[in-house]
């Protein structure tokens, strides 16, 4: 902490990073999913403090969400097999959509389709507000009944993102499965279709017993791990896609603070997401955002982008 | 309502009552002073990754004057367990208060028809019906009467208490719900609230749906955040296509709102 008159060299830093076009303010954004804009949130900090504001992926049509149990607890993470409720994108934009315009920061708008007539229409329709900035495609939830994620198949990932990216103007960013033989191939093929950005990591598909009641621990049976248990994995598949790809990785899995933050960014993202950390330290994304700075102002860096990709060497 | 905080917060006092229930007393100011009744806390004690995510508990009592609130806990698996064995003087991180506060309080007579850690769900509405001098009958259970759960707080607040026990070592022996029934019988209560048992939930459904009292359910559900985040609380609405959150929406639901297993 700066004292009176005692300049703290942490506030020359830019923090600032390119997504696609877009300048994000800072570096450090939620993980779609995992944190609402609210007046509960708005108490902790303002989300207008954030790199950039997301909201939890939307379809088309209103859905229910998978049965509980949704979650559950693993070492070092959590299962979720939440299945994606939502009341629909015409709530979503009536609602939601212009609270996070107002914020300030970019806002990334996530979607999912259950088919690709819906992935059009549902593109389409996010554009014609003029409220998003990027346009996220979820295709990597491992909860859907409507079979595997869309990204766990290159064919079908290529379908997807080619499709999305010639009928809107946004920049769109495809949200890669790491459930994949080679994630690199996927990113590749991602970034070939069309797509301006990559988010990766979506959660691994796994499953817990419940040995009181001797059944599977989830409603959906499976769900998707994620937390720090799944770093190391996540901070591989940014690695490997960074150097098979050019355009720029918003890095996540297991973001805990600015010392896993760092790791992704020097891993190869441009911007890192936290996502289940925002259940356990609400103020986990301020703590990432402040200890990045101090860390570049320690190390002598007077840019963030100067250590984007820097442990490549 | 008041926003909830997050913050360190400092163990004042804790007591293990009856034995595998621990009462700890927290010291954090303005959780102490906005909390109502049917408000909980998420709380951790830990920097380990397991256990990792903060569990949910009832507010028992807030003094707003001294800035201590307590909990009572059950001691169940790992996270408990940990929380049990914090000495004095230690830092936890608490949210709070979090759910929806009981606001209506116009019933002419409340039952509390509660087991277990159950008990130390309504502590606090009890005190509230007290100082409002509201008569506010108890109907507390467990298989035992070694295992009666936060007595002597019911005790102090109830118009009068009545103990069920499943062997007979105390009270009536049988079923807690069939003392409810008699008290509505007797015309004594409109309101019963209910936590800690599912038979006892599907019980005041049914008083509620047959127009006998108005009937309310503290719910639970494995909880990620208590704040809307996660949307892993999920319990679903009756006649409805969809779920409430029980962090957001309850934790304290109308009985016919929601359906119970
Ligand atoms: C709103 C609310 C209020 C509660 N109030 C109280 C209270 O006042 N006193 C009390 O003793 N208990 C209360 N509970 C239940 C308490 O939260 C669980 O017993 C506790 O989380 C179990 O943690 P553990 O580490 O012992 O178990 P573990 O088995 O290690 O827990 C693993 C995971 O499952 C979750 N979980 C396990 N059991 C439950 C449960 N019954 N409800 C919700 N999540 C669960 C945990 O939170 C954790 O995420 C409340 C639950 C809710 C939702
Ligand atoms: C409870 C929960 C809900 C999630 N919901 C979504 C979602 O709606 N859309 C999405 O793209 N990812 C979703 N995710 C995945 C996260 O955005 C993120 O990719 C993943 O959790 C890894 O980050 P973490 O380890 O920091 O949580 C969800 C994750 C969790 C834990």
């Amino acid at each position: 902490m700066a004292g009176a008159g005692i300049e703290d060299p942490g506030q020359q830093v830019d923090l600032s990073v390119d997504i696609a076009g877009v300048r994000f303010p800072n570096p450090v954004m939620p993980a779609s999913g995992t944190y609402e804009v609210d007046e509960i949130h708005d108490n902790f900090f303002s989300p207008s403090e954030l790199g950039a504001v997301i909201n939890k992926t939307i379809f088309l049509h209103p859905r229910p969400g998978n049965p509980p149990p949704r979650i559950w607890e693993t070492p070092c993470g959590m299962l979720n097999a939440i299945g994606i409720p939502c009341d629909g994108a015409e709530a979503f934009i009536r609602d939601r959509l212009p609270i996070l315009r107002r914020l300030g920061p970019p806002v990334v708008v996530s979607i999912a389709g259950e088919t690709m007539d819906e992935w059009i229409e549902l593109s389409e329709l996010i554009e014609s507000t003029g409220m998003a900035d990027l346009l996220e495609l979820n295709l990597s939830c491992p909860n859907l009944s409507e079979g595997i994620p869309w990204s766990t198949e290159e064919k079908t990932l290529e379908r997807v993102v080619s499709t999305v990216v010639g009928r809107v103007k946004l920049p769109v960013v495809a949200k890669l499965s790491p459930v994949v033989t080679d994630i690199a191939d996927m990113a590749r093929t991602a970034e070939a279709s069309g797509a301006a950005a990559l988010s990766m990591i979506n959660t691994y598909k796994g499953m817990a017993i419940d040995i009181k009641k001797k059944r599977p621990a989830l409603g959906n049976i499976t769900g998707g791990l994620s937390g720090p248990a799944i770093r190391p994995l996540a901070v591989w598949a940014v690695y490997s896609a960074y150097e098979t790809v050019k355009i720029p990785i918003i890095g996540m899995g297991g973001v805990d603070g600015p010392t896993a933050a760092i790791e992704f960014l020097l891993a190869g993202a441009s911007a890192v997401a936290v996502g289940m950390y925002n259940f356990i330290d609400p103020f986990a994304m301020k703590r990432t955002i402040e200890g990045i700075r101090t860390y570049l102002a320690e190390e002598g860096y007077s840019s963030v982008r100067e250590i984007i990709g820097l442990g490549h060497g | 309502m008041a926003a909830p905080v997050y913050r360190k917060a400092i163990l004042v006092s804790r007591k293990e009552s009856p034995k595998g229930y621990m009462h700890l007393v927290i010291r954090e100011e303005q959780i102490a002073q906005t909390a109502g009744p049917g408000q909980f806390v998420m709380v951790r004690g830990w920097h380990t990754g397991d256990p990792i995510l903060p569990r949910p508990f009832d507010i028992v009592l807030a003094d707003p004057l001294k800035g201590i609130f307590r909990l009572c806990i059950k001691v169940e698996g790992k996270g408990t367990r940990f929380l049990s064995t914090l000495k004095k003087g230690s830092g936890l991180y608490v949210t709070g208060p979090l759910g929806k506060s009981i606001t209506e309080f116009d019933s002419a007579g409340t039952a509390l028809l509660v087991r277990g850690a159950g008990a130390a769900a309504v502590v606090f509405l009890a005190e509230t019906l007290a100082k409002l001098k509201k008569p506010v009958y108890t109907v507390l259970s467990a298989s035992t009467k070694s295992r009666l759960v936060c007595r002597s707080l019911l005790e102090q607040f109830s118009t009068d208490v009545f103990i069920a026990t499943d062997d007979g070592t105390e009270g009536y022996s049988g079923n807690g719900t069939d003392l409810l029934d008699k008290l509505i019988e007797e015309g004594k209560v409109d309101t019963v609230y209910t936590c800690g048992a599912h038979r006892f939930a599907r019980h005041v459904k049914a008083l509620d749906l047959a127009g006998k009292v108005r009937g309310y359910l503290f719910l639970e559900g494995n909880m990620g955040c208590g704040m809307g985040d996660c949307h892993g609380c999920a319990v679903k609405k009756e006649g409805k296509d969809g779920y409430a959150l029980v962090c957001m929406d309850g934790p304290v639901f109308r009985s016919r709102d929601v359906v119970v297993e």
